[in-house]
């Protein structure tokens, strides 16, 4: 399990038999922590969340060339915490993942892969790091999927995958990798180990059907249920979430989300979905027993990116990107009483996010 | 013989250990021949010896080099050199058990030695080069192999460490060149040297520093004949006018053609076997230099300002537009009409973060900006109707298969050249501008290409591609029969750093060379200290295009310390943003050859600094445009400058 997972699994367990309090206070005694991407900015912020107040305590540039825009995209933290890495889309062609510590934030190494990489997790039972080549821009042909030794920063294989992947992320065993391709309505699952794809499934389909939709789905992000056999798909082009049963490969739920979901997250005790609203700039929070949306939060400003939510359950950061000269927003989620109770600006176009640590204060 | 066998090593290590557990990879030791394949097999015991059974993943740190299949370890050999395969285990409780097996490829045996272009005989006395040429199995040319190279008779000929080889009398001698085995021979004649005397001219006695000087050397013989297969050697004594310390400050090619760096006298020697003549000529000063006048300035101080476009509005008054980058989306129209007072007059607004490029078409009434950052991420480009640049409106949106964002653009006649996705052109005719549509496209098959920039002029296209170099394209100027519809490739240069960035092209009136002038872009250097001024570095490289089959690097204009952007070049002077360097002026008139900076050809420079600026008291010029005899150009850091350049002899450079 990375070290998001690892936290979410632990502390599932610990309110399976604590109850959660129904005290919708905020806790003042912990001090949250998450790496966020500004994609036309070419920096990646450190988000302090001390939970009252968020605010980027510190702005890495990200790049290597200060005069074009290279675009960071995904971030991920390595599963003990001592690493985390940044994506950087646009290269002379391709891009780059680079490799950078936590804490002092120096860079340790880098390793090019395909066109415009995007999301990326690392499995803590293979150790590599799997990263999406979106290819956003370019011609609309199958795409590949990076797979990175992160030690050595080298790229040891390139899955192929389905036109514009997005949405990588680890099953909670760390045995598989689920992703979507945006326009070939997919999801996909591949094999950690073998590093073979292993299933594919339309986000159209419901329960089996194949029949196409008039509208395609367009899917853009997957996330594993942490303790279910479920993994929930942001289907981006029909306002929806459907849920995958993994056992039976087939979609079991629908959620009529608002406009143009694009992340997504599941809470570590299971219970919660938390989805981004990029066409509505709003956050969506789900009570995954009910089926119901219990909110939907405005975002402090439009283009909602990114989700991740902090092991304790408690707050969902959620990137938002603006638009035009905006500053990009960290805005901060109370899962409990389902308010934006805080927001730290960023650079534009915050995208990517990734929660690092969670340390109490003294 | 010194032949390299094929051999074996295998290093065996286990990295960190969990679960005390060992990997142990069979065989140990590996070594492929390219293109031959081998199966590692890989077991994984407990501290006791005990087989365990997890699955084992093998992966390549180069896997263009030794491919390995994940599962079944089958390793396939793609490259010579020494590559590192691994196989991996993932212990239950964490961490991973590595086992690295070093497979050595040797390079291909050798195959084939031979001499290129030794001439059958040679005069006694003279001195040649000789050229050994060595081919592998794999057909390819090597140049990493030491070569054994030695004379039959050293009497006759001798050779020295550098290949060099001098006829020493008279006869018959016999070259051998071997390299791992293979051995190659070459029978030549060395003859009674007919050589009497060596004339020595020069097309000029007098020069400045950068001009070039052409000096040819011709053999006689006793008849006073002309013999023309001598061979010519160059060399330069160099007495430069001060004593304060300067090194070699001249060069001569192995043509003949010298330049000098400082003033001086210099001496080119010509010889041949015995024979030598010598000819010194006066070096001066080029005195180049112009003072630059500062005449107005617009400070854009709250963003970073991207390029710019000087034109003639249709209503006759001076116009200039200026993007903004990595801010707001927008582009500011001036009217510079007064160039003392460059005014904003109007702001477009577009959905993007940044709007790196500006053009105006040659009539003055449509206006192209690019887009980057757009919130819907369909980046593209925006036409505007600057009939008014009071008042400009935009005219249509265009990102049909452009959403990767537009990063350079040029109009051309009704045509907008649009860089897409760092990797092609599209051309898109806005003849109605309101409905534009693509007309054409033109990207490399190269594997990995890459596109940054592209400038039209007489119909050819001149595209930087990075690695790939520069690429002239016809598009309508007919040499190739291209059109926009139909581009059809010129001829290309690429150099090894891979930097190419911009490009403009240039006829010497002087000379009637036409060259390329081609910019890097690079940026290799550390900040000094967070939030400093950047450093970037390249230089502008002169191709010789007269032959564009053919095309010759001849010559560079290097600042030390600083780094290129883009260029324009008017009445045989460059202009350079040269980023941390300010604005350059560069002289170019006559033949080019060497360091352009170092033989005091550079007019002017100008460091825009700015206390205002987005980032203060620093320069980083974006781009320059000279215009009606002021250059306009854009600073990275602070806006907008209007400078010109002022003739005072009593001036130095730089001032």
């Amino acid at each position: 399990m990375n070290f998001s997972h690892l936290l979410r699994a632990g502390l599932a367990a610990l309110l399976l038999w604590v109850a959660p309090s129904p005290s919708a206070a905020q806790d003042p005694a912990r001090a949250y922590y998450a790496y966020v991407a500004a994609e036309s900015e070419d920096q990646v912020a450190l988000v302090r969340f001390d939970g009252t107040r968020a605010a980027a305590v510190k702005t890495i540039p990200v790049g290597t060339w200060p005069t074009e825009i290279e675009g960071p995209h995904g971030v991920t933290v390595s599963p003990d915490g001592k690493y985390w890495f940044v994506s950087i889309a646009h290269g002379f062609p391709y891009g780059r993942v680079f490799k950078y510590e936590t804490g002092t934030d120096e860079v340790i190494g880098q390793v090019e892969v395909g066109l415009f990489p995007a999301t990326m997790e690392i499995s803590p039972t293979t150790g590599l790091l799997y990263v999406v080549n979106f290819n956003l821009h370019g011609d609309k042909v199958p795409s590949t999927v990076s797979v990175i030794e992160p030690e050595t920063m080298t790229e040891i294989a390139r899955v192929p995958h389905g036109v514009m992947p997005h949405g990588s992320r680890i099953s909670p065993d760390g045995l598989h990798h689920y992703s979507v391709a945006m326009m070939d309505n997919e999801l996909i699952e591949i094999d950690a180990a073998t590093l073979e794809v292993t299933r594919r499934m339309k986000t159209y389909a419901d329960h089996g059907a194949s029949m196409r939709p008039t509208r395609m789905p367009k899917p853009t992000w997957a996330d594993p249920h942490p303790l279910k056999p479920f993994v929930y798909v942001a289907n981006n082009g029909t306002d929806e979430v459907v849920e995958v049963d993994l056992k039976a490969w087939v979609i079991t739920r629908r959620f009529a989300t608002g406009k143009a979901p694009y992340n997504l997250e599941v809470s570590p005790d299971g219970r919660r979905l938390v989805v981004s609203y990029k066409g509505e700039g709003a956050t969506g929070v789900w009570d995954l027993d009910t089926g119901q949306e219990l909110a939907r939060i405005p975002n402090s400003r439009k283009v909602t990116h990114g989700v991740a939510i902090t092991p304790d359950g408690k707050y969902a950061f959620v990137t938002a990107e603006g638009i035009g000269g905006e500053p990009g927003g960290v805005d901060v989620m109370n899962l409990e009483t389902l308010t934006r109770v805080a927001t730290a600006d960023v650079g534009k176009q915050a995208g990517g996010i990734y929660f690092w640590k969670m340390e109490d204060r003294p | 013989m010194c032949r390299l066998l094929p051999f074996v090593l295998a290093l065996f290590l286990v990295l960190p250990v969990r679960a005390q557990l060992v990997v142990h990879v069979d065989p140990a030791t590996l070594t492929l021949e390219v293109g031959q394949k081998a199966t590692l097999t890989a077991g994984v015991v407990d501290a006791n010896g005990v087989p365990q059974d997890y699955p084992v993943l093998f992966f390549s740190r180069n896997r263009r080099a030794v491919g390995v299949d994940r599962r079944t370890g089958e390793l396939t050999a793609f490259k010579p050199g020494t590559h590192t395969v691994v196989a991996m285990v993932r212990p239950p409780d964490g961490g991973r058990v590595l086992a690295e097996v070093t497979v050595e490829v040797p390079y291909p045996e050798v195959e084939h030695v031979s001499f290129a272009g030794l001439p059958a005989r040679i005069y006694e006395g003279t001195r040649v080069p000789v050229t050994v040429e060595v081919v592998d199995a794999a057909d390819a040319l090597r140049d990493d192999v030491a070569v054994t190279l030695y004379s039959s008779d050293p009497a006759v000929a001798t050779l020295d460490a550098f290949h060099n080889l001098t006829a020493q009398h008279t006869g018959m001698v016999t070259l051998v060149a071997e390299v791992e085995g293979v051995r190659a021979e070459a029978a030549l004649e060395v003859v009674p040297n007919p050589i009497v005397r060596l004339d020595l001219t020069s097309t000029r006695t007098e020069a400045r520093t950068g001009d070039v000087v052409t000096f040819t050397a011709t053999a006689l013989d006793a008849a006073g004949q002309v013999v023309a297969d001598a061979p010519i050697h160059y060399a330069v004594l160099a007495q430069p006018d001060d004593d304060l310390g300067p090194a070699a400050s001249g060069q001569v090619a192995a043509d003949g053609r010298f330049v000098a760096e400082t003033p001086g006298r210099y001496t080119v020697v010509a010889t041949t076997g015995t024979q030598a003549a010598q000819r010194t000529v006066r070096i001066t000063p080029r005195e180049v230099g112009q003072r630059v006048e500062l005449v107005g300035h617009g400070t854009v101080g709250d963003v970073h300002t991207s390029d710019l476009w000087v034109w003639e509005g249709v209503d006759g008054r001076d116009y200039a537009v200026t993007g903004t980058w990595s801010a707001h989306g927008n582009a500011y129209f001036w009217d510079v009409t007064d160039p003392a007072n460059p005014t904003i007059i109007d702001t477009v607004n577009v959905d993007a973060r940044t709007v790196n490029d500006v053009k105006v078409n040659a009539r003055g009434d449509r206006c192209v900006i690019s887009r980057e950052g757009a919130s819907n991420r369909r980046n593209g480009l925006v036409i505007l109707d600057c009939t008014d640049p009071h008042d400009v409106k935009i005219l249509s949106h265009y990102d049909d298969e452009l959403t990767g964002g537009v990063h350079n653009v040029f109009v051309y006649d009704h045509y907008v050249f649009a860089v897409n996705n760092g990797q092609r052109y599209d051309i898109i005719d806005i003849a109605d501008p309101k409905h534009p549509h693509r007309v054409g496209r033109f990207e490399l098959e190269t594997p990995g290409h890459a596109i940054h920039d592209v400038w039209v002029e007489d119909g050819i296209a001149y595209s930087s591609n990075w690695g790939d170099g520069v690429w002239m394209v016809d598009v309508g100027n007919g040499v190739k029969g291209g059109s926009p519809e139909h581009p059809v490739v010129i001829g290309h240069y690429a150099y090894p750093s891979g930097w190419n960035h911009a490009a403009f092209p240039y006829r010497s009136k002087d000379t009637g060379k036409f060259y390329v002038i081609a910019g890097d872009e690079a940026f290799p250097n550390e900040q000094l200290y967070e939030d400093a001024p950047e450093i970037a570095a390249g230089w502008i490289h002169f191709i010789d295009f007269t032959d564009p089959a053919h095309p010759q690097e001849v010559a560079r204009y290097e600042v030390p310390e600083a780094g290129t952007h883009n260029l324009w070049v008017e009445d045989d002077k460059l202009y350079i943003g040269y980023y941390n360097g300010g604005l350059r002026v560069v002289d170019i008139s006559g033949d080019l050859m060497g360091d352009l900076y170092r033989q005091g050809r550079e007019v002017a420079r100008f460091l825009s600094f700015d206390r205002n600026g987005f980032v203060p008291n620093a320069t980083m010029v974006w781009g320059p445009q000279p215009f009606k005899g002021n250059v306009f150009f854009a600073d990275h850091y602070n806006g907008l400058w209007v400078v010109k350049l002022v003739t005072d002899k009593d001036e130095k450079p730089g001032t």
